[in-house]
């Protein structure tokens, strides 16, 4: 990896920690939404960086522009106040649960990482569009499919969710 | 010190590429707050900006002035870091979205095999501007404006997706510069001819991404004041303002790529005719919104779920197939 690749993949380590950082111990509700829109971005350059622009945009239109919108929406019309539970200083046994779980995972993960890392991801090649579709038809038919249909059990149960209020309000 | 001879040339290409990008908005900018304020008057019979310059020519110069000099307020119990960072957010990702347009057949800042997805996903994030800008105004106008603006974005999103699927059926790229070179020179070489109904359905969705009347439901200044930006002074409001002027050209550039022939004319291809089809089209665009009232909004759900969504499936259908057969 030359030096700028370097730089470049420093920056968006930096951008990815320090909106997760806001993520977790930002006072108010949006703040900690445009903490995770951040680190949600930095991975999309990850991506860019990886020579896998596809994904990369993709991560940006579906997980920025599409999903942080739908959660902000949920959140931006909640009364978020600076005094609520969430604003007062936390005990002891939750500071030892909030850093041992992402600490266990960061240690696994990146143990089993650097042991079994694969060879030659240093020097990544774009694949074509239209291998992805070749393979999303071809060998990975199955999964594909099987994602389509979970998403459409989780709208099928929106709907009917959004069904029940209303029958209920009518009563 | 930087020595400009270990920097590979595609970052100097992209540096200078931007800097042309950034004086070409600023421009762009000038350029329609004269026109939008000249087709505004001239339909409604009154000559507009008359004053500054011949014809009022130096008018956006002034108000640029303007707007630059004033002083920028932070309203009471605003959250600081958002309400500012909310016209940065609007504004970058316009930047982002003039890189992969092919502006003539070697114009191109950026050869990126995804551009067209590139543009779209850039173009969604001014919808969390806004909101971010709405909410962290706190005030109730600039929030029912947010509020407005992700409801509109639910209603245009997928029909403006949709209704390009049969052009990327039709060309196998999503590379802009390939998707303008299947395309001839002629009128009837143009996608526009094989696909009206995906061009009609992506010209009314791309109104809604601009937030354009009709479709100015965010902003709506007869019952919102100002909608989401109704804090914002100085050069806050001036961001927006730009932002939504090159997002205004990122929409008829990729109208004017996908249908219309791009950089392609009937003589001497060039730069020229991609600038003359999308200043066209951003005529229509200001022709449209002094003439038509604002939607309501169930009016613009219905319009968008119950005929633009179930069209574009049709059309994507017939596409398919006779890509086919």
């Amino acid at each position: 990896m030359d030096k700028i690749g370097l730089g470049v993949f420093l920056a968006h380590v930096l951008i990815i920690v320090a909106g997760g950082l806001v993520t977790v111990f930002a006072r108010s509700l949006v703040r900690a939404l445009t903490g995770l829109i951040a680190t949600l971005f930095g991975v999309a350059g990850l991506y860019f960086l990886m020579a896998a622009p596809f994904i990369g945009v993709m991560q940006v239109l579906i997980y920025v522009g599409a999903v942080s919108i739908l959660i902000f929406f949920a959140i931006a019309f909640t009364k978020s106040s600076h005094l609520g539970e969430e604003a007062r200083p936390r005990k002891q046994s939750q500071w030892f649960f909030l850093l041992s779980v992402p600490g266990l995972v960061i240690f696994s993960l990146g143990y089993l990482l650097i042991k079994f890392i694969p060879q030659g991801f240093l020097q990544p090649q774009e694949t074509q569009v239209k291998d992805l579709g070749g393979f999303f038809l071809g060998p990975y038919m199955l999964p594909f499919e099987l994602i389509s249909l979970v998403l459409l059990v989780a709208m099928m149960g929106a709907v009917i969710l959004g069904f029940e209020k209303k029958i209920k309000r009518e009563d | 010190m930087i020595d400009l001879s270990t920097i590979p040339s595609p970052l100097v290409q992209i540096v200078i590429g931007l800097i042309g990008v950034l004086a070409f908005v600023g421009l762009n900018g000038l350029v329609c707050v004269y026109l939008e304020r000249k087709v505004a008057g001239h339909i409604q019979r009154r000559p507009g900006p008359f004053e500054v310059g011949p014809h009022g020519i130096l008018q956006p110069l002034a108000d640029a002035v303007k707007l630059v000099a004033k002083q920028m307020i932070t309203p009471k119990g605003a959250d600081p870091i958002l309400y500012w960072a909310a016209p940065l957010i609007s504004f970058a990702p316009a930047i982002a979205c003039f890189l992969p347009l092919p502006f003539g057949p070697k114009l191109q800042n950026v050869s990126i095999n995804v551009g067209l997805i590139l543009i779209l996903a850039f173009s969604s994030l001014n919808v969390l501007a806004l909101c971010l800008a709405g909410w962290s105004s706190q005030n109730k106008w600039s929030l029912l404006g947010a509020a407005r603006d992700i409801a509109q974005s639910v209603a245009y999103e997928i029909p403006l997706l949709l209704s390009l699927l049969p052009i990327i059926l039709l060309t196998g790229s999503l590379n802009l510069a390939e998707i303008t070179q299947t395309q001839g020179p002629w009128p009837w070489q143009w996608l526009v001819v094989k696909q009206p109904l995906a061009f009609i359905i992506f010209f009314v969705c791309v109104f809604a991404e601009t937030n354009r009347a009709p479709f100015d439901l965010p902003e709506a200044e007869s019952e919102l004041t100002a909608g989401f930006h109704t804090e914002y002074s100085g050069m806050g409001f001036g961001l927006f303002f730009l932002a939504e002027y090159s997002y205004m050209v990122v929409g008829c550039a990729l109208a004017s790529i996908l249908f219309l022939g791009g950089y392609q004319g009937p003589v001497a291809s060039g730069w020229w005719w991609f600038l003359l089809k999308v200043y066209a089209l951003l005529l229509v665009m200001m022709w449209v919104r002094w003439t038509y009232p604002r939607v309501r909004f169930d009016q613009l759900l219905n319009l968008a779920w119950k005929w633009f969504i179930p069209l574009s499936l049709l059309n994507i259908l017939i596409t398919a197939l006779v890509v086919k057969l």
